[in-house]
């Protein structure tokens, strides 16, 4: 018997503010703090919270700087969370396909 | 500029399309195409009086009539992989410097390692025509000379810049611009080098990059973030 694949859903990444940040750091190699900020719409002590849990889940890393005398946060995706995310997205591929032959028979 | 409301709810359908357009929203801010069109335009075109320098006699080997010769501008040969390496150095400061200034990483790097291996690449294989005229001969009259061309190379490394920046639009405009180069051989005079590229072929292949970086440029306004 297999598992629905609900049951394979990582509870940290399966998030849409961290699937965000996940997707973003994925794509921009690296990403600072207020880019993420006004892409995904949040505070920055909402984002902070969220960057926190993945830090110490181990899915990105955080480094932080100076660029002139202005204090930057770059975050990056450790290959756990690249690992992490690419199990995201294809679980979420598995719900809908499984999701989408509900949908269309009658009820 | 927030996608906040397009990346929102837990329904899988919604979560994966709201990546999707993260990840277009990202691309879109790390490309700045029309720079490294731009630039190379003007390298093309500013190779254009280096042409009109001194030729030097290369070699020449006896056939059956008569002699085949290579001649070329040394100063051209010098010029190409010159002027090739600082504009992808310059390039590549230019990403990196947008990268800082907006906050998220480049993908420059393949396409800078990429260029400057071409350019160096390109300069070994021509210099080593020039101590074997037969090459071109042999191996076609059309087909060698465009491949062994920096024009060509320009064309490859970008290329592998609408790889890094998963850039559909690039593409189309690289392999059109590599089709050009392979039509503008035949261009100009049949004597000297062809590798070096003849005015008319600079021309044709400048005024390509060029085209391409204005509409890049029309297409991606940067000034507009700037704003």
């Amino acid at each position: 018997m297999t598992s629905h694949p609900a049951n394979g859903l990582d509870d940290i990444v399966h998030q849409r503010v961290r699937l965000g940040i996940l997707t973003i750091a994925h794509e921009a190699r690296r990403v600072e703090f207020s880019y993420l900020r006004d892409t995904l719409g949040l505070t920055a002590g909402n984002l902070s919270q969220h960057l926190g849990v993945l830090e110490t889940a181990g899915l990105i890393a955080i480094e932080k700087g100076y660029a002139g005398k202005r204090a930057r946060t770059w975050v990056t995706l450790t290959k756990a969370g690249q690992a992490a995310l690419e199990d995201e997205i294809a679980q979420l591929k598995l719900l809908i396909s499984r999701i989408e032959p509900a949908g269309t028979s009658p009820s | 500029m927030t996608s906040g409301a397009a990346f929102s709810g837990d329904d899988p359908r919604r979560l994966l399309s709201g990546t999707r357009e993260l990840t277009r929203q990202v691309r879109k801010t790390q490309r700045a195409t029309w720079f490294p069109l731009l630039v190379l335009a003007l390298v093309t075109f500013a190779a254009i009086p280096f042409r009109y320098s001194p030729h030097r006699l290369g070699t020449c080997i006896a056939t059956g009539p008569g002699r085949v010769c290579t001649a070329y501008p040394p100063a051209l040969l010098v010029y190409w992989p010159t002027a090739l390496v600082l504009a992808y150095v310059v390039i590549a400061a230019f990403y990196l410097r947008r990268s800082q200034a907006r906050g998220v990483g480049t993908r420059v790097r393949p396409y800078v390692v990429a260029g400057i291996i071409l350019a160096l690449a390109m300069t070994g294989s021509l210099v080593w025509t020039l101590y074997h005229p037969l090459a071109f001969t042999l191996a076609g009259r059309v087909l060698l000379p465009a491949l062994a061309s920096y024009s060509f190379a320009i064309g490859l490394a970008l290329v592998v810049l609408a790889w890094a920046e998963r850039n559909g639009a690039l593409l189309a405009v690289a392999l059109g611009y590599l089709a050009v180069v392979l039509v503008a051989v035949n261009f100009g005079s049949v004597s000297g080098h062809r590798g070096l590229g003849f005015p008319v072929q600079l021309v044709t292949a400048g005024s390509v990059l060029l085209l391409g970086g204005i509409g890049f440029l029309l297409a991606q306004r940067p000034w507009r973030r700037a704003a």
